[in-house]
């Protein structure tokens, strides 16, 4: 196992009157090479716990492993583990601060040590996998960029790290249709051609359905439900109860299912979707 | 995410106990009243009656002592240090110690504690002010008691929106600036080794983004309250009209009553 928490609780500013338990008793994991989502309404606590994972929010009861190691004890060094295990919070345009395109991509990358060709490729490989040219992107300010290429440089910044794992906390928020397909085919290129880990947040359970091998949801603080899209969407899941609302398309594929249609319910993208019904309607009225 | 995590000290705390009911120009003017007696007072005698006033009110609140006392924390260094300087370097009196340069003497351990307890009932008292009252009856209560200084053309409208505002941003700001650390340091930025000027520099990948982000929402903020057309106090009316009633005279005649027994007898 890659990731794993065995009962981790969190309690934000305990023993005040603004106590909240964001997180309670989660017992999770994720293996190397994966592609999990995790989904959840507002304050279901999936934010918390990413923040976990590479120890940015110290557990108040239980505990967080990376590769069989308890995080806060012994020898794990969290710097290290975070160049590992790398974290792009939402609005992730708000942390650039650097002059230079360059100067911020290289950020993490010059914590870790390294100058130099090194340094170079690094943040040419970050730019390049966004699909930002390196030359043409180097020289210029942050602050200068569309919205949606500001949040390409952030998440470039992440990736110069070469880290194992990355998290994604609502990556596509506020974006646009187009930069949004755009920014998910990135991340999966990754996912499939580098083998990186992937953990996305989000509220879009359309890309989640499509993307992810594996669902984790969440609500109110616990860990209702996991399994494969095509379970946790199923028809006979708990997801309803969770003011979560599934994809449009296992809807229009389970109410057919619902009026007797033979169709099949696991399937996340239009085309499959579109092949299934144009099947249906073949045999059925023609 | 949600919510917020870190919640500045003194922050309103809802009930509605007599002190939480006060209104708010009558609070403050009894604050007011409260705290310059206090300065006035110098024996021990009348610092205790305070001590029991305070104590008397702080009940009455409801307020949770373990949070209240919290509240005090961050004065705490400030109260060590005056206890220290006034222990160190006031002079007169029995010297009860003696080290090279260095001597405590009698005055010295008198005017220490009673600088130390007066400081801490300031606290308190101004502590039982901010967690019963609202931000924005606060900034109500001192555009009211900025009003009669209107003719020196002060400000008092402007004055108490400027409050409000940055009263209302505390929260966010803190919010902001603990997810901005925490993105860096998601990125292997350490704010916490270091010398003195390595950590300094080590500030600057969360000070530039956080100024960047106030102005934005700055700049928000003016389009919005433009967009709803608000140009400041001039007849203006309040959606909140604040009654005073009888019980809040009696509040404030009581912290008059207190302060003159208080000065008159302690003095």
């Amino acid at each position: 196992m890659l990731i794993e928490t065995r009962g981790l609780s969190h309690t934000y500013m305990p023993g005040t009157p603004f106590q909240v338990e964001a997180l309670k008793r989660v017992t999770m994991s994720i293996s190397a090479g994966e592609f999990v989502g995790i989904i959840g309404e507002t304050g279901s606590g999936k934010s918390t716990l990413v923040q976990h994972f590479n120890g940015l929010l110290k557990p108040t009861g239980g505990e967080v492993l990376f590769e069989g190691n308890n995080i806060w004890t012994g020898e794990m060094n969290l710097r290290g583990l975070r160049s590992r295990v790398a974290l792009l919070f939402q609005f992730p345009e708000h942390q650039l601060f650097e002059e230079t395109v360059f100067a911020d991509v290289s950020f993490g990358p010059r914590n870790l040590g390294l100058g130099g060709r090194e340094l170079d490729e690094r943040v040419r490989f970050g730019l390049e996998a966004m699909g930002l040219d390196f030359s043409a992107f180097k020289d210029r300010s942050p602050f200068q960029l569309s919205g949606g290429e500001k949040r390409r440089v952030a998440m470039a910044g992440i990736l110069a790290m070469r880290p194992q794992v990355v998290i994604l906390d609502e990556p596509t928020a506020g974006m646009d249709p187009r930069g949004r397909r755009q920014f998910m085919e990135q991340v999966s290129r990754l996912h499939r051609e580098e083998r990186l880990t992937v953990i996305l947040v989000t509220h879009n359970m359309e890309e989640v359905a499509r993307l992810a091998e594996r669902l984790f949801v969440f609500y109110h603080g616990e860990m209702l439900l996991q399994g494969r899209p095509a379970d946790v969407f199923g028809a006979d899941s708990l997801i309803k109860d969770t003011g979560l609302e599934i994809p449009p398309l296992s809807e229009l594929l389970q109410r057919l299912r619902r009026q007797g249609k033979g169709v099949r319910t696991d399937i996340f993208t239009v085309n499959e979707a579109a092949q299934e019904v144009l099947q249906l309607y073949r045999k059925e009225c023609v | 995410m949600s919510g917020m995590h870190s919640i500045t000290l003194g922050h309103y705390l809802p009930g509605n106990s007599l002190l939480h009911r006060f209104d708010p120009r009558a609070k403050l003017l009894s604050l007011l009243i409260i705290i310059t007696a206090l300065f006035l007072v110098n024996t021990f005698n009348g610092m205790l009656f305070f001590v029991f006033f305070l104590l008397v009110a702080f009940f009455s609140t409801n307020l949770p002592w373990r949070y209240f006392l919290r509240g005090l924390k961050p004065v705490l260094y400030i109260v060590f240090f005056t206890l220290v300087i006034h222990v160190l370097f006031t002079k007169g009196g029995q010297v009860f110690w003696r080290f090279g340069m260095l001597t405590i003497e009698e005055r010295g351990v008198y005017l220490g504690l009673f600088m130390t307890l007066r400081l801490i009932l300031l606290v308190i008292a101004t502590l039982l002010v901010t967690l019963t009252t609202t931000p924005i009856a606060f900034a109500d209560g001192i555009e009211f008691l900025l009003r009669p200084l209107r003719f020196l053309k002060v400000p008092g409208h402007e004055i108490a929106m400027m409050m409000t505002i940055a009263l209302r941003f505390i929260p966010t700001l803190m919010e902001e600036s603990d997810k901005i650390r925490k993105a860096q340091m998601a990125r292997g930025a350490d704010f916490e080794s270091g010398n003195v000027f390595r950590r300094a520099h080590s500030l600057v990948p969360l000070l530039v983004p956080l100024f960047v982000s106030a102005f934005r929402r700055a700049d928000d903020l003016a389009v919005a309250m433009e967009s709803r057309c608000y140009h400041g106090g001039e007849n203006r009316t309040k959606m909140r009209q604040q009654q005073i009633t009888a019980l809040d005279y009696l509040g404030v005649l009581t912290a008059c009553g207190i302060a003159v027994a208080i000065v008159f007898t302690g003095v």
